[in-house]
Order: structure tokens, then sequence, then C-alpha cells
């Protein structure tokens, strides 16, 4: 069967989706709630085509092409859904891709991950993190300290001692460790989610939940990395969603599915592909805007470590 | 330590829930497909779904516990915590909504004192809850506490209704079905049946009606009958005399049963006569009534107006209203009924049939308007050894009952209706998906299916053929969205209410992957006309391109609703006067609402449009399933619009992004519009997410959900506008207005004694003041004043 993908004639293989058939010629069509080889259902219409003849907008990675279709991937009007699609997501997603800390620090200290190495005891690989960005100087001695203005916890009671911390790991006698990888700088030109403010519901639970040593709540995204949301949100040119910041999507609960997999229903856009994926694991909560995705205890032996490769966002992640 | 007698009775009662649920599964079965008859049954035994009862139901059936919480929480009929003994449904359908449901949820949380987070009494007696629609919008508002229905509940009746109720569930009613043996009869009572009727008291008029013939000794046959659609009118009886005469008595009273009997029949002996003359004479003693006071009057003394109601509609999917008992067959088929199945079974061409079917031009009743024959068509070429034929009776918009009516008071036409397609199309099995909120119209159709079973209708062979057909009903759970094709599908399949990807479509892979036909209960119910009167006289009914009749449900500000039927291509307005008497209260009319949360507004100026669906879609506005709701000056349009988004907005069922958060922001727009927090560019926001939704949502509930907005917006922006200055020219929004006492006011006290939150301050013989920061804007007082002395009044003024 042929079909023309922005007027390029294509062969269609039997059973293959408008999307499948466009990634195989190398026609990249954006989607979150697919997943290669997974079942899926349509649903985040980030995939959205237009159909030329008919003039009907298409979910490509559900629509199986009929003989002689024109597909346009590219045109303003589809871009111009799909940004909306991807701006309705982030505006119900808790897009805290980054800890403020680490993205005010003037010597790009990952203070997040030196704080979550402190907070699991390992002190060695909390020094190890910080002779990485900073060398053997340790540079807060003359510094304002934006990083303590910035953190988020003091917005709920007082903001984490980053300093303090920073100078009492550095002092310590510890053996020599090789720092993880740090995550790779973003440039410019990235995603970054403005950072959502607690309201006092939240600010109770924060306080009352986080009993880490250092007390950080630990902002930032445990997926970025692999984020699809983010990539495609850049790709887009969006700085911000334009429609109100009003989810009501837990704060800051991570959930720990398995020994491994975590769970954080904030970054979650329900696209179902953990539900459709799961054998009685995952499963969907109420209906419309109030739908969430949800793992009751008894199915959590039901899940596995792959699902955090085939969520789109953050929102299943391998524990690091 | 716990005490080991509590442990006990913990271990008791647990072991006594699981046999109880343990009976309810052996009646249902064990199956996925059975989730939600399953939950269906264990919420009438417990009242509610207890955790106790779902953990019983993963140890012992296939349903699984991610499947089951699903479900469970899908569907706005399941709860998951424990209820009042009684609960009260405040219906908030469109027609209730404009005259004002959202106070009458009000004072029944105030009178019965629920607290904020609560929806039930601290004694556990009752609890509130809203209810999309009861499909009794001619009785606006409505209540329906257990069973019962109360219709015209004002804010101020709530406390005279909870008393009623208290009465009645004192009075325990007993069935009034007792015959006596052989009886000659002189005439005959007939009595509308259906729920606007029984809302409206038929029950008291059926005792009575006994009760007189035991006093006057005369013996008549009370017969129930279908709806006459007059539903403003009721309750309505039609009195058959001797001599065959008819005599229609519309708004009938209990009281006045007795002396409209006699008027009809003399009573049976002289001793009897005399004895009535006499009591009657008692009765006017204690009563202080005398004869003229008394409000029997035939119907066209009394109103005059009740047959233009009537006389200007044509009947098909109603043919034979007011003289059809919905449950007898014999009559049924006395008046033709049936003759079209025989037909078309002893011709056996099913292929004429479909072409006939065709040729009609019959369009789907339900919203879209897709050639039914078209459908068929489909269906019986598709492949498949096991077909389907479903009945969707599954109504969810606010503001529509026809399929109810036609469901309760015609189910045996609907039911001749599936099976001719489910001939023409070669099914094995029929379904009837009738929405739960309909609990007559499901009592209605089970028996209606029993009496044809035994008749041979329905069954093996029938009329003697190859043809073997069975049909069952599958209740509703409560989900809007189970009105579209494929998610009813998924429902009957015991999932979610999800719409799938259409191709494919249901006629080629539809419940359990067999093909499927799909017809609302509307177009069912046209089905047997066309075959028995042909083709020709059913195309002589309707437009160009919209054939037959319409059924409509006709409420909102209009003097008489109710259910009407006209041929396609009367105009809007002929609706509204002529039928429907025209605006209530003297109003303007300003727009007419049509196809509910999927449809637009028609303004005033446009009514001379015909009815018709592609003349209503050029409008903005549709068709739909045939609710049209009448909007007075009075009413607000950027308040009808965001009733109907925060409708579509609580139905959407989260699969697809557009709807389920593109709906919800622009919800929250039109909220802030009406708080009076509007800001610049709102109205262009809304329109763009409108349209973003409108493209691009997956399936037609996500599609037309914008339309209200779009409809409003296009013919009432100026109204938008003012609302983003803050400003409420109906003073329909709350939060844009106070309420005012004015210099009209004579001090009669009146409105002090009636505030039930005490923010007018008693002062007899003086202008009573309202202090606004108690004031919660009920409208008590509004209705109480006979001076018309308090008013709304602008917080801004343009």
């Amino acid at each position: 069967m042929k079909i023309t993908i922005d007027n390029k004639e294509i062969t269609v293989i039997e059973g293959e989706t408008i999307l499948e058939a466009a990634r195989r010629n190398g026609i990249e069509i954006p989607s979150m709630c697919y997943a290669e080889g997974k079942r899926h259902q349509a649903g985040c219409m980030v995939c959205t085509v237009k159909e030329l003849k008919s003039g009907r907008m298409l979910t490509s990675c559900s629509t199986k092409p009929t003989e002689g279709m024109e597909i346009d991937t590219s045109s303003e009007e589809v871009i111009r859904q799909r940004t909306m699609a991807l701006e309705l997501l982030l505006s119900d997603h808790r897009a805290d891709c980054e800890a403020p800390c680490s993205m005010v620090c003037t010597h790009k200290l990952d203070v997040e991950q030196m704080l979550a190495a402190y907070d699991r005891g390992d002190y060695a690989q909390a020094q190890a993190i910080i002779r990485r960005d900073f060398g053997d100087k340790i540079a807060c001695d003359d510094c304002k300290a934006p990083c303590e203005k910035a953190c988020r916890r003091g917005t709920v009671d007082k903001a984490v001692a980053i300093r303090d911390i920073i100078r009492e790991v550095a002092a310590m006698e510890v053996e020599e460790v090789k720092p993880v990888a740090s995550i790779a700088k973003l440039g410019k030109d990235i995603f970054f989610s403005r950072v959502g403010i607690f309201n006092q519901k939240e600010k109770d639970y924060l306080r009352q939940t986080t009993t880490t040593p250092s007390r950080c709540l630990h902002c930032a995204c445990e997926g970025r990395e692999a984020c699809r949301l983010r990539r495609y949100s850049t790709d887009y040119g969006i700085k911000r969603s334009r429609y109100g910041l009003s989810s009501k999507l837990p704060v800051k609960l991570r959930i720990d599915v398995s020994e491994r997999l975590g769970f954080e229903p904030a970054k979650c856009i329900r696209c179902g592909l953990c539900v459709y994926n799961t054998e009685n694991g995952f499963t969907f909560l109420r209906r419309g805007f109030d739908m969430q995705v949800i793992i009751p205890e008894q199915n959590m032996a039901n899940a596995y470590d792959e699902l955090a490769e085939i969520c789109p966002t953050g929102a299943l992640f391998i524990k690091k | 330590m716990s005490c080991q007698n509590c442990l006990n009775n913990i271990d008791d009662e647990r072991r006594a829930v699981a046999k109880r649920v343990d009976a309810i599964i052996e009646r249902v079965g064990r199956t996925r497909e059975m989730t939600i008859p399953l939950l269906q049954a264990l919420q009438e035994e417990f009242s509610y779904l207890p955790s106790d009862a779902l953990e019983r139901v993963y140890e012992r059936t296939e349903i699984t516990r991610a499947n089951l919480i699903s479900v469970a929480t899908f569907y706005s009929q399941f709860k998951l915590i424990p209820y009042g003994k009684h609960t009260i449904k405040v219906c908030i359908g469109t027609a209730c909504h404009v005259k004002g449901a959202g106070a009458v949820y009000d004072a029944f949380r105030r009178e019965l004192d629920i607290a904020e987070d609560s929806v039930t009494t601290a004694d556990g007696k009752y609890s509130v809850e809203k209810i999309a629609c009861l499909g009794c919008c001619a009785l606006a508002p409505v209540v329906q506490i257990d069973e019962q229905i109360y219709g015209h509940v004002q804010p101020g009746r709530v406390k005279a209704v909870l008393e009623e109720h208290e009465e009645f569930l004192k009075s325990a009613p007993k069935g009034a079905d007792d015959e006596n043996g052989e009886v000659t009869y002189v005439g005959e009572v007939r009595l509308g049946m259906e729920n606007c009727c029984q809302v409206s008291g038929t029950a008291e008029i059926y005792k009575a009606v006994m009760k007189a013939q035991h006093e006057l000794g005369v013996a008549v046959r009370i017969k129930p009958i279908s709806c006459v659609g007059a539903c403003n009118q009721v309750p309505l009886i039609d009195v058959v005399d001797s001599t065959g005469e008819i005599t229609r008595y519309p708004n009938v009273r209990a009281e006045e049963i007795k002396e409209i009997l006699l008027h009809h029949f003399p009573a049976a002996s002289p001793l009897k006569r005399l004895k009535n003359a006499v009591l009657n004479q008692i009765d006017m003693l204690h009563t202080d009534q005398t004869w003229d006071n008394i409000l029997y009057k035939p119907e066209k003394e009394r109103t005059g107006e009740i047959n233009t109601f009537l006389d200007h509609q044509v009947r098909i999917s109603t043919e034979g209203y007011g003289h059809i008992n919905p449950l007898d067959l014999d009559e049924y088929r006395a008046h033709g009924g049936f003759e079209a199945l025989e037909k078309v079974i002893k011709s056996g061409d099913r292929d004429a049939l479909i072409n006939d079917v065709l040729a009609s031009g019959i369009r789907g009743r339900g919203g879209g308007g897709f050639p039914s024959g078209r459908k068929w068509q489909l269906v019986a070429a598709a492949k498949g050894d096991k077909k389907y034929v479903i009945c969707n009776g599954d109504e969810g918009d606010p503001g529509a009952f026809m399929d109810r009516i036609l469901l309760e008071s015609y189910p045996l036409r609907v039911i001749e209706g599936m099976l001719i397609a489910a001939y023409a199309v070669g099914a094995q099995k029929g379904i009837f998906y009738i929405r739960a909120e309909y609990p007559q119209a499901v009592i209605r159709i089970t028996k209606a299916l029993d009496m044809c079973r035994r008749q041979g209708l329905l069954g093996e062979n029938i009329f003697g053929s190859d043809f073997s057909f069975e049909i069952e009903v599958f209740k509703g759970a409560g989900a809007f969205v189970c009105g579209e094709e494929t998610a009813l599908i998924g429902s009957i399949e015991g999932k979610r209410g999800f719409p799938s990807q259409r191709p494919p479509y249901p006629a080629e892979q539809g419940l359990f992957g067999c093909p499927t036909l799909i017809n609302n209960v509307e177009t069912l119910s046209q089905i047997p006309y066309i075959i028995r009167r042909g083709v020709e006289e059913y195309r002589k009914v309707g437009t160009e391109k919209s054939k037959g009749t319409k059924v409509f449900a006709l409420a909102g500000k209009v003097r008489h609703g109710g259910l009407i039927e006209v041929p396609m291509g009367t105009t809007i307005r002929q609706i509204v006067e002529q039928i429907g008497g025209g605006v209530e209260g003297g109003e303007r009319l300003k727009a007419v609402q049509t196809g509910g949360p999927s449809g637009g507004c028609i303004p005033a100026e446009l009514c001379d449009t015909e009815v018709d669906f592609d003349a209503l879609n050029r409008l903005g506005a549709i068709m739909g399933s045939g609710g049209m709701v009448v909007l007075s000056e009075s009413d607000c349009m950027v308040d009808v619009a965001r009733y109907f988004l925060n409708f579509t907005s609580e139905e959407s069922c989260g699969k697809c992004t557009f709807c389920r958060v593109g709906i919800h922001r622009m919800l929250e727009i039109l909220d802030r519009l009406c708080a009076g927090k509007g800001q610049e560019g709102d109205i262009e926001r809304l329109e763009e997410l409108a349209l973003a939704v409108k493209r691009s949502a997956l399936c037609g509930l996500g599609n037309t959900a914008p339309n209200p907005v779009l409809a409003t917006i296009k013919y009432f922006r100026e109204e938008y506008e003012e609302h983003v200055k803050g400003y409420c020219r109906t003073g329909t929004c709350k939060d844009m207005v106070k309420y005012v006492v004015t210099d009209a006011c004579i001090g009669c006290t009146r409105c002090a004694k009636v505030c039930p939150v005490e923010a007018i301050e008693y002062k007899p013989y003086e202008i009573h003041a309202i202090d606004t920061d108690k004031c919660t804007m009920c409208g008590l007082c509004i209705t109480e004043c006979e001076f018309d002395a308090i008013k709304k009044m602008p917080l801004k003024t343009l």
C-alpha cells in the first residue's frame, strides 16, 4: 500500500500505523503515549497529523493508513495542535525538571545529587561530587549562597543549610570514590519548568513527611533525561504553558513500587502505558480531569522495572 | 489486648458479608463482562460498595483488583463511601438548572444541616447528591428521594417535601392491583403511569379512584396508559363513559375524583345516591368547600390550550399516545403492532427490507444523523457468525427525556423495531442499554420482553420462521460518554467507558469483536411505522434531507413543556409558540438550546429555522437527541455555557488530552468570567481552546463539547464582554450582584421570616434591608415577596 507523508511517497507494510510508517522512513512524529511493541491507546494527542483529503486530524500512533492517504505532519496547523496538546499536558504536570539550588549555583554544583548522597549516608559519594564540581577549593566561603535563597524548603519552613552541609562533607575523612556521572547540563534553549508554588496543605504535608538528615525536598525530577515531554516542549519552543496550573496531583509523593522502580504520580500524564502493559498492576482511578493512575499495594508485585523505560515522563523511574 | 468477643464479632460480620456477596456472585456471574451488573447488585444489597465485599469479589471472581477499581471509580452510580439510609437526588439537568436547581440543593443541605465536607446528615438518615438529569424536565426543579420523585421543588418547598417524604415512609405503600372477580364495568378511567405523571401524584389519584368507586358503588376499569406528552398538565386522566365518549381532565386533584366520577357515572342504587348526596353535604360542611370551589372542569373549559399543545404534532414514535396501555401486548397488536415484523419475516427478503429503510431516508435520531439504512447495510454485509443489535437508551443529556418516555410508554414498539433491525442484519442477540437513572424504563422493557417471549415474538423461530432472537437488558451505570457507541460497547464488556478508535466501526467489529448494529431508541421506534405504512407514506413527512418526525423534550422557560413529536421542517418558533404556548411568565424569548451539552443555542431572531439535521448544524446547534430547552431574557448565556461545560468536564472519560485537560481549562476561564474575575483576552483564549478541542478530541463527546461555548460566543458575544468587565445583565451570576430591598417594600416581614440565614432583620411596617454579608442569594425572599420589592442589583455598572 502506498501513501504520501509530507508529499513523499512511501510504502506501508501491512499492519503498520501511520506513525510507524513515518518513523521507518525517517519522518519524525512526536508521541508520548506510544511505545514501540507495547500495548497502547491513543490519548496524548501529541502525534496528531492531518489527513489532507478529509481535512481530519488523526492520531498517527493508532491510525492504520488506507490506500492513497495523504498525510501532513508539518504544516503550521498541525504544529499548532501539537503545541496546544503539549501545553495542556504541561499545565497538568508538576514539571519540576531541575532543582532550583543547582540551577542558581555559580559553580554549577549538582547540589541536589550531593544532598541525596548525604541523605543516604554515602558521604564518600557526596564528597566526590563536591570535588568534581568545585575542584579542590570550597567555593562557598565568598559566596552569597543563592542556592539557599532559591531552596524551596525555604517556602515550606526554613531553607536547607546547604553551605554548612558542603563544609561538613568536605571536611570528612572518607575513602576516595569516583563520582557518579553528572546529569548533562542542558543548554539555554531547553525547556525549564516554572517551579510551582506549594499551597498550605502541601507545605504541611512536606513538613511532616520530609525526614531526611538534610531536610532536602529533592525537587528535581528523577526521570528528566529521558522525559519526552521535556524534549518535545523544547523542540516546539514552549517556555511554559499558557494555561493555569491548577493540577490536583499530589506534590512530592514518591511511591516505592519495587526495590528499583519508583513512581511519582505528580509527573504522570495519564497516557496509560503502564496500565495497558501490566496485568492487574497499574490502574486508572476516577475519570475526566480527576483521573489518576495508581497502583494498589497488593498489585505492586505485578509491576516490573522496564516500565520506567516506556513511561514517557519521569513518573516511573529507576531509583538511584 | 483486644477483647476476644470483639474479634469474634468482626469475624462474624465479615463472614456474613462474604455470604451475602457469594450469593450475589452466584446469581450474577463471575466473569469479567459481569463487572458492572455485579457492582450494581452489590450496591443494591449494601447501598454502597464496602471494601470487605470488594475483597470477596477479588477472591471469588475473574475480576481483578485493577479492573474493578478502574470500573467502580469510573461510573458515577457507584459509591465507595457509606451513604445515608435515604438518598436525595437533586436533578441539575438543564431545565432544572435554569429554574434554580443549585439553590434547591443548597436548601436541602441547609434544611438537613449537613456538614460542609459531607453529603450525609450526622444521624446517617439522609444523603444529598446532585444528579445529571432525572428526565422529568417538564416538572423542573425535580428531586428524587429514594424511588419517589417530587416535582416543582422550589427552595421554599424543601421542608414540605421532606415532611411529605416522612409521611410517605410512615405509610408503607402496598400494591393496589387487587382485582376481585367478575365485575361489570360502566366505564374506564385512563391514568398516565409514566414518570412525570407518577411524580405529580398519579398514585394518589389511583387511590382516590378506588375509594370513590367503592363509595359510589360503581365499577370503572382503571387503565394505565402511556404518556400523553402534556407533562406539565399532569396528573391527567381521561374518563371514558358507557357511550365511549372521552373527557380529559388535566391537572386533576385527588379530592376532585369523586365528583368527576359522579358526574359521569350515576351511583349504582337509589340508596347509594341518597347516601352520596348526604355525604356531599357533610363534606361541604367539613371542608368549607362548595361545589363551585372544586376545580373540576373538563379540559376544554379549564385550559383550552392543551389541545393546541397536541394539535400541531404528528405521531409516529408516539403513535397511540394517550390510549395505549404500554404493557398490553394484545392491545398493541390490535392496533397493528407486530404486523410490520410479521410482514418482513413472511416476505423473507432482507435486502428489500434494508432498501426500504434506506429509501425512507430515516437518519439516526441519537444525534449524529447518520442514515440508518446505511448502517444496516454495513452490519448486514459484515462477516461474522454472531451479530448483535444494541438499542442505545443511554440518554445522558441533561434536559432530554425522549428515550425515557418512549421506553416507558411504547416499549413494545421499540422492541418490534429492534426485532425488525435484527432480522434485517441477521443478528441473534439484542441488548437494551438503558441508563440506571431510568428504573421505570428498565422495568417496563423487562416486562414487555417477558410478554413477547410468552407470545413467541421473541425466542426461537419467530412467526414460524428460522429467525430466532433473544433480547436482554443492560443497565448503564452513569456515564454520559457511554452514549458514544464504542464507549457503550466497552461498558457492556465490563470495562471503563473509554471510547476507542474508529475504524474499525462497530458495524465490523463491535461487541465482543462481533458486527454490531447500534440504533437509538427513537430510531427503532420509527421502523415499524415505515414498514407498516410504507416508505412513501413515511417520506411524505419531513423535509428534503430529514424525513419523518422528531421527538423533542420541550422544557425550560416554556408554558407547556412535555414530550412532543413534530414533523421535520417545523420551525423552532412554531414549537415554542404554538405547541409550547410561548415563554412562561410573559418574558421574551432569548434563545432555544438544542442538543444539550453537544449542541448550541439558537437565538430568538433565528428561531424561524426549520427543524432539520443540516439546518441546525449550519447554525452551530445540532439536532442532538432532542432536548429542547427554552431560555428567556432572564437567563445568562455565559452561565448556560458554563453549565454545559461543567457537565462535559465531569463526564469526560479522561482518555485524551484535549478533552480531559482542554475542557477543564475552558471551564476555568468560564468560572472566572462568572465569578466576575474575567481577564482581558479571556474570550479569545476560550475560543482558541474551544476550536482546538473541537478539532482534535478523540470522540464525539469531546468534539462537540465546545459547541455550547462557541455558539453562545457567536450569538451573544456582548454578554461575554460584559462579564469580562464584571457585569451580568441578568443577575444570574451571583458574584456580580447583590440583593437589595427597594422602596416598594411595605414591611410585611415575609422576607425576614423566610430567609434561611437571617440576613433580613424583622422590622414590621418598615422598609427591610438585606445584610449582603450573610445573604446566600438563594432567591427565597424574591419569590416570597408579593410586592416585587427585592431586586438583584449589579455590583458594577458598565
